[in-house]
């Protein structure tokens, strides 16, 4: 069902009546469960996921089944529930694109924590999904983030995503195309995007992911947009994180 | 189930040493391809791709099927892939492992979301009868890169393969044999092929990523983080993942599309000059001179 987007071009407002270069509300609460080592709630508009961080603890498994000897094994489990999207579905566990997104936010952060720390050891990371409305592999990387501050894993820097997208389909050439940034649900359906993510400050890539058809020409811009909005969120993530120690150090005074 | 062997401390480190003096182990450039071979079978529909050691066979056939009652007007298109234990003694049959999901969600990414086959074009009756054509995909060695060997597999066979002809006439449909009427090629919409980069950053000076192109297992298994492109010959890029890994400057990446542009360029003028010559060594000067009865005469 296409939705009518061509509305853009006349007052250069979206459905949501957001500019192109704004995020959607960005919300986030850190140490949620008190029974999780870390846990975070993150809602990217009306995309809402729940992060709890298990260890690092001992493999559970048979040693030598999956833990490598020198460095900890991040492992993901993203459970999708059933009222979160428009229609109430149930999504089995052997969805191919939730397998690949587990495997994403893995590699991401096994790359990102300082996992030789803890050798002979996994760092588990569960996401619940409460509602989808798009940027969803964003919105777990950022849950994902904060989670793992909490249960204070030493890591890099912030791993911060959003998605960014482009305002003409892939066909028509028009020079006009102006990038968008943070795509929600109905704009994901209709428009060409990319989610992005960054490592720290820099403009350093660490996961870049793309399912639809683009001019090559018009990647430089989503790519710019993302990397800006990813910067955008960093300083929401850092505000949280800082508010969140402040409030240890001045219980700790007591 | 048996744990993948990884390469031994001395094989890491030569293969460190020998990228710090910018050099690969099988002596190829960093953005060079390892050779490329492609063969057709017997059938129609059938490759063989040969990418070094890399070998993978596709499958392709054609059935009448209903159509799904949510898409009456397309028919349907399915690629299945398959590592089975002769690939590797790591892979276990019935139970597929991260690669095998890998490659089966970048080739469904690549070639069916994408729209490189025109699935309208299999509809016959709307709501009731369509063409379902299926791509199996059969590793049958692997040293590495099967995403951009199984893509180029695929998309050759798709090329090669021609569906039987079909008739309809209200709410009949007569498919032809072979022999009654010519079967006609698939609709293919654009061609895109994948490019997958491996990049290597602790290994070298510091603030440094080493770029590879068409990694063998071993620089697979030792990258630190990997990107697949696909993208076809008009510069339309129809997927990206860079799945994690080291994090890539942002600039750095977007030469990386210009690289994996030119690289399908390559690969699309291979593919189609090997179907040229497949087509004329198939082409008998039509149906008349196949059945004809007379010898070849010897002057």
């Amino acid at each position: 069902m296409p939705l009518d987007t061509s509305t853009y071009s006349l007052a250069l407002l979206r459905l949501d009546g957001r500019r192109w270069n704004e995020l959607r509300r960005l919300t986030a609460q850190i140490s949620t469960q008190a029974s999780a080592d870390g846990s975070s709630f993150l809602s990217m508009g009306n995309t809402k996921v729940i992060c709890t961080v298990t260890g690092p603890s001992e493999v559970k498994a048979a040693p030598g089944a999956s833990g490598r000897g020198d460095e900890a094994v991040v492992s993901v489990e993203i459970s999708v529930a059933g009222f979160s999207g428009v229609e109430r579905k149930r999504r089995g566990k052997g969805d191919k694109r939730i397998y690949e997104m587990q495997t994403t936010i893995a590699t991401a952060f096994q790359a990102t924590l300082f996992t030789h720390l803890y050798p002979r050891s996994t760092i588990t990371i569960s996401l619940h999904i409460l509602s989808l409305d798009g940027s969803l592999l964003a919105t777990c990387l950022n849950a994902s983030t904060l989670a793992l501050i909490d249960a204070g894993v030493p890591m890099r820097d912030y791993i911060c995503a959003t998605t960014a997208g482009s305002t003409s389909s892939y066909s028509s050439n028009d020079e006009k195309a102006d990038p968008l940034l943070d795509l929600n649900g109905s704009e994901e359906l209709e428009l060409p995007f990319l989610t992005v993510a960054t490592c720290g400050t820099e403009d350093e890539v660490s996961v870049l992911v793309m399912e639809t058809r683009v001019q090559v020409g018009r990647l430089e811009g989503m790519l710019a947009v993302g990397v800006d909005g990813c910067k955008q969120v960093r300083d929401i993530l850092d505000v949280v994180v800082r508010a969140r120690g402040k409030r240890i150090l001045e219980g700790s005074q007591l | 189930m048996p744990r993948e062997v990884e390469p031994s401390l001395n094989e890491k480190q030569f293969f460190v040493k020998a990228l710090e003096e910018n050099l690969r182990i099988d002596g190829r450039a960093f953005d060079q391809y390892r050779e490329l071979d492609l063969e057709f079978g017997d059938e129609l529909g059938v490759t063989d791709v040969r990418l070094g050691k890399t070998r993978i066979h596709t499958h392709i056939t054609a059935e009448v099927t209903t159509p799904f009652p949510d898409r009456p007007f397309d028919g349907l298109f399915t690629i299945t892939s398959e590592l089975s234990p002769m690939t590797s003694p790591f892979f276990e049959p019935n139970r597929p492992s991260t690669t095998e999901i890998l490659l089966s969600r970048l080739l469904e990414k690549t070639l069916r979301r994408s729209g490189a086959l025109d699935t309208e074009s299999l509809c016959l009756i709307a709501g009731q009868k369509c063409w379902s054509i299926r791509a199996d995909v059969h590793v049958l060695s692997h040293d590495g890169n099967l995403v951009d060997a199984a893509c180029i597999g695929v998309l050759a066979a798709l090329q090669h393969f021609r569906k039987p002809d079909t008739s309809t006439e209200g709410e009949s449909v007569t498919v032809y044999t072979l022999a009654e009427r010519e079967p006609v090629p698939l609709s293919l919409l654009h061609f895109p092929y994948c490019v997958t980069f491996s990049y290597y950053s602790s290994t070298v000076e510091e603030g440094e990523t080493v770029t590879l192109l068409d990694a063998t297992l071993l620089e697979e298994q030792l990258r630190e983080g990997s990107a697949t492109i696909g993208i076809n010959r008009h510069g339309e890029v129809c997927q990206i993942a860079k799945l994690g890994g080291v994090p890539l400057d942002a600039v750095a990446f977007l030469g990386c599309v210009q690289i994996a542009l030119v690289k399908v360029k390559e690969i699309s003028v291979f593919v189609s000059k090997r179907l040229e010559e497949e087509a004329k060594k198939r082409d008998k000067g039509g149906l008349m001179a196949e059945l004809s009865a007379e010898n070849d005469r010897v002057s």
